[in-house]
């Protein structure tokens, strides 16, 4: 497992992921949120959407996936914070680019920025911490 | 407009028994594949093999399979979805946006957890013509360590 002394601030991750035409169905299924403005398209248009749009929760979720690969070991994440700034709709690619801002103690904190194809922030002030055990505090 | 009178309303607690199956769903759906084991194709990239694997959970120092630290919406989301159709509050659905959320994790989730959940309305304001509701919740596990508080804010738009 990744020691801490591996860890270095500027170090960069990033990581990749599309919101298929099914996916706010099967993170309905998954996380229990079916919210039908994550399922129906019609709904989605009546909120002033252009159809269906993404739980944010599942782009928080492909956030802290890309900060677990980080950090080596998903257990280690003890503090996950983002803003909402704008919804995913199927469809769209966000691409998410971390980077450790600040090594204190045992403690690593990284910062990520979520945008969509045209630019666009998904997410604004995304940031994780975790806490790896066997450093020293 | 939410009525203020709500602030320091109370939901809970939940109980909430963790399944493998859910936890492996929740991890395969995040890293693009689908719920469920019928009709479902590996995801085009593995999740973290600790979220699926019970071998390689077993190996690892958490000894088990543990949940992605989202996978905490299953059980810790309740007190705001609650809120949120709460007829005291009569906030129109389809006017709600989750507008920012944050976590402080501590217990790790495995299957076969026993945990229980309470929220409570931390704050009500207004910025504009928008509402704005922000929901604590608080998870612990049978044993009685925390293993999630979560800040749920929603914007209800105007």
């Amino acid at each position: 497992m990744k020691a801490l002394s591996e860890f270095h601030v500027g170090d960069t991750f990033e990581l990749t992921r599309t919101c298929g035409r099914y996916l706010p169905i099967y993170y309905a299924a998954a996380s229990g949120d079916f919210n039908p403005i994550h399922i129906d398209p019609e709904v989605g248009r009546a909120a002033g959407q252009p159809g269906a749009i993404l739980q944010g929760m599942c782009t928080m979720a492909w956030l802290t996936d890309a900060c677990s690969r980080y950090f080596g070991d998903p257990g280690r994440i003890v503090k996950l914070e983002v803003r909402f700034a704008r919804p995913v709709q199927v469809g769209e690619t966000v691409r998410f680019e971390g980077r450790c801002v600040a090594l204190q103690g045992d403690r690593v904190r990284v910062e990520v920025k979520a945008t969509n194809e045209k630019g666009e922030e998904v997410l604004k002030n995304a940031a994780a911490e975790a806490v790896v055990e066997g450093g020293q505090p | 407009m939410i009525d203020r009178a709500n602030l320091g309303r109370t939901y809970g607690p939940y109980r909430y028994v963790v399944g493998l199956e859910e936890i492996r769903d929740f991890a395969n759906v995040v890293a693009g594949g689908l719920p469920g084991r019928v009709f479902a194709p590996p995801p085009p990239e593995p999740p973290h093999p600790w979220h699926v694997d019970e071998e390689a959970g077993r190996a690892s120092r958490h000894r088990s399979i543990i949940a992605p630290p989202t996978f905490c919406v299953r059980f810790a989301m309740e007190p705001f979805a609650k809120a949120c159709s709460d007829p005291a509050l009569g906030i129109d659905l389809v006017r709600l946006l989750h507008g920012e959320q944050s976590f402080e994790l501590g217990e790790v989730v495995r299957p076969g957890d026993v945990l229980e959940t309470t929220g409570e309305i931390t704050d009500i304001g207004q910025r504009g013509k928008m509402d704005l509701l922000t929901i604590r919740s608080t998870t612990t596990h049978a044993s009685g360590r925390m293993v999630v508080v979560g800040l749920w804010k929603a914007v209800v738009l105007g």
